[in-house]
């Protein structure tokens, strides 16, 4: 039998978003049904608001409701370091560890060609515009270490290094509090490969 | 390494199988289309996680049924484990000791397993694909970190092919760029993967040709060469790989351009086997090729027990009954002792009776492996 309109509309909806199929959003669709209206009013102003008031900040291309973002305002954190990630996720990440105070570019993705993005499908060009100001000293690349991460960080840091700009890419390799003998082969390997002196 | 028992369930042709292994030499002896293969198979899947015939897990898997399984209690130089492997639509599993691992390219070598088939008797023969994966299958038995460095290359080249074609006719100054790190990320891994071929060659060399001069009745010097799309040599280190491929690139660069796809790197390396110096692939004789192709198999086994400090198991499916009455004697001499075997074969007629008396005799048929009187 085939849902009614509005039912079938909200399944669809669901289905969109990542990780979910057809299953779980007819769950999650009778679920909404059962709500409360004042609970469903909000979740989807929710929704829209997100969208609406949450713009990518014009300097940096994180998520921001204020333009530029919190972090680019903040004359307090060192102008002189730029950490790339690929991911409005990745500078939450990053901030949790309250240790870094410089500032982000977000690049919204890696460079693939298979997906069909070059470089300039990402926010490259905005990066290198961004480097042009001298207060800049240094450029940290934490992408992500898969071969589209690292393939990006090799690509930016072939573009900024005749600049003589400092480039710097993230370390890998055994994570903090591990024994040793549980780290697979692999992550050993590229332990021992990026091994430095004492 | 031992299997003590073995069990299949809803495996191909087999629904449920329980069966223990006593003996060092196992022959399954059955008709045509009895289910004598994929009880070797599944024992081939145990080990690297896919099967030697097709490339479609889905095909292992009973009809009509949502999941297969193998298990084996096995006694490693180390004590038993139990190893274990789960085909579901869903993917594979693979359990040891109950415990799930978490990644395959880990798993692969909890359980040596050295395979001669029919198709393997034209290692010598045929095309370079076929010594390629010979190559990378029996590396990746003894280096998970070489199984994982071939994963990365093979995306990369992925990658790289992509952009190649994107480029035709002619570049953009980004996609200038985007090639040339494409270009060092594969060069970065290549070096890595040649090199780890070139330590495996020596040591192959060194068993094969010992054993190809016992089984061609000291008549034949076999040799085993690297062919490479780059000018590369053994004993070069990563570095000189690197700077070789490089070169390599290069000059390739326009032809790359022009057919879309990368041109140089282990993907189109390939092994040369000679006899007497000459290449056995055309000037060698069929009896020639297969003696090759067998000494070959033979020193993996020497060469797993050399890296590993234990001998794999081997199976031989179908073909003992393809060698003579002197290379089937050197074969079982070599493994006597030390190797376990499974035999499949349609009838013992073509096998030496000195080396039945030993062995354990398993008829196979109707999804059933029965103990022979």
């Amino acid at each position: 039998m085939q849902y009614p309109q509005p039912i079938s509309k909200l399944i669809e909806g669901f289905m969109k978003l990542p990780g979910i199929g057809p299953k779980t959003a007819g769950r999650l669709a009778f679920f909404v049904l059962d709500m409360k209206e004042d609970d469903v009013l909000d979740f989807a102003k929710a929704l829209v608001h997100a969208k609406r008031d949450l713009t990518y900040c014009s300097n940096c291309h994180f998520i921001t409701d204020t333009d530029p973002c919190r972090i680019c305002e903040d004359k307090q954190r060192d102008q002189s370091i730029i950490c790339v990630v690929q991911d409005s996720k990745d500078v939450i990440a990053m901030e949790k560890m309250r240790e870094y105070s410089g500032q982000y570019h977000v690049l919204h993705g890696a460079i693939s060609p298979m997906d069909g993005i070059g470089p300039e499908d990402i926010k490259v060009p905005e990066l290198i515009k961004r480097l042009q100001n001298d207060e800049v000293k240094e450029v940290i690349i934490a992408t992500n270490p898969t071969i589209e991460g690292e393939a990006t960080a090799m690509y930016i840091s072939r573009l900024v290094k005749p600049s003589g700009m400092r480039v710097t890419r993230i370390a890998h390799g055994l994570p903090v509090g591990g024994d040793l003998e549980y780290a697979d082969e692999v992550t050993l390997s590229k332990a021992i490969e990026g091994r430095r002196e004492l | 390494m031992y299997i003590n028992e073995i069990s299949l369930k809803q495996y191909r042709n087999y629904n449920q199988l329980t069966l223990p292994v006593e003996n060092e030499i196992n022959v399954i002896l059955g008709e045509n289309a009895q289910g004598k293969t994929n009880f070797m198979e599944a024992i081939h899947v145990l080990a690297f996680a896919k099967s030697h015939r097709t490339s479609k897990d889905k095909e292992l898997i009973q009809w009509d049924q949502d999941f297969a399984r193998i298990s084996a209690e096995v006694t490693k130089k180390n004590g038993p484990a139990s190893l274990q492997m789960i085909l579901s639509e869903k993917g594979k599993k693979a359990k040891v000791n109950g415990l799930e691992q978490k990644k395959l390219s880990q798993y692969i070598g909890s359980c040596n397993v050295v395979m001669f088939a029919p198709e393997d008797l034209s290692l010598v023969k045929g095309g370079p694909n076929l010594r390629r994966r010979f190559l990378d299958m029996e590396i990746g038995q003894i280096s998970s970190v070489y199984l994982h460095d071939l994963g990365i290359y093979q995306k990369i080249l992925k990658q790289r092919n992509q952009l190649l074609k994107d480029i035709f006719p002619s570049a953009t100054k980004e996609q200038d760029m985007m090639l040339q790190v494409l270009t060092d990320q594969l060069v970065q891994t290549a070096s890595k993967v040649i090199g780890r071929r070139f330590s495996f060659l020596k040591m192959l060399r060194n068993w094969a040709q010992d054993i190809h001069w016992q089984i061609s009745r000291q008549m034949e010097k076999l040799d085993i060469e690297y062919s490479s799309s780059a000018e590369v040599e053994e004993g070069m280190d990563e570095k000189a790989i690197a700077a070789s491929l490089h070169r390599a690139f290069e000059k390739a660069s326009d032809r790359e351009i022009r057919r879309g796809i990368s041109l140089v790197g282990p993907h189109r390396d390939e092994l040369i086997i000679k006899i007497n110096g000459r290449e056995a692939q055309t000037y060698g004789s069929q009896g020639q090729q297969r003696t090759a192709a067998l000494s070959l198999k033979l020193a993996e086994i020497e060469l797993i027990h050399d890296n590993i400090g234990e001998y794999p198991i081997l199976l031989l499916d179908d073909v003992l009954s393809e060698l003579d009455h002197f290379r089937q004697s050197h074969l079982l001499h070599a493994i006597q002792g030390k190797v376990q075997t499974f035999v499949t074969t349609t009838s013992i007629d073509g096998i030496e009776h000195e080396t039945l008396k030993k062995a354990s005799t398993f008829h196979a048929g109707s999804g059933l492996l029965t103990p022979a009187e």
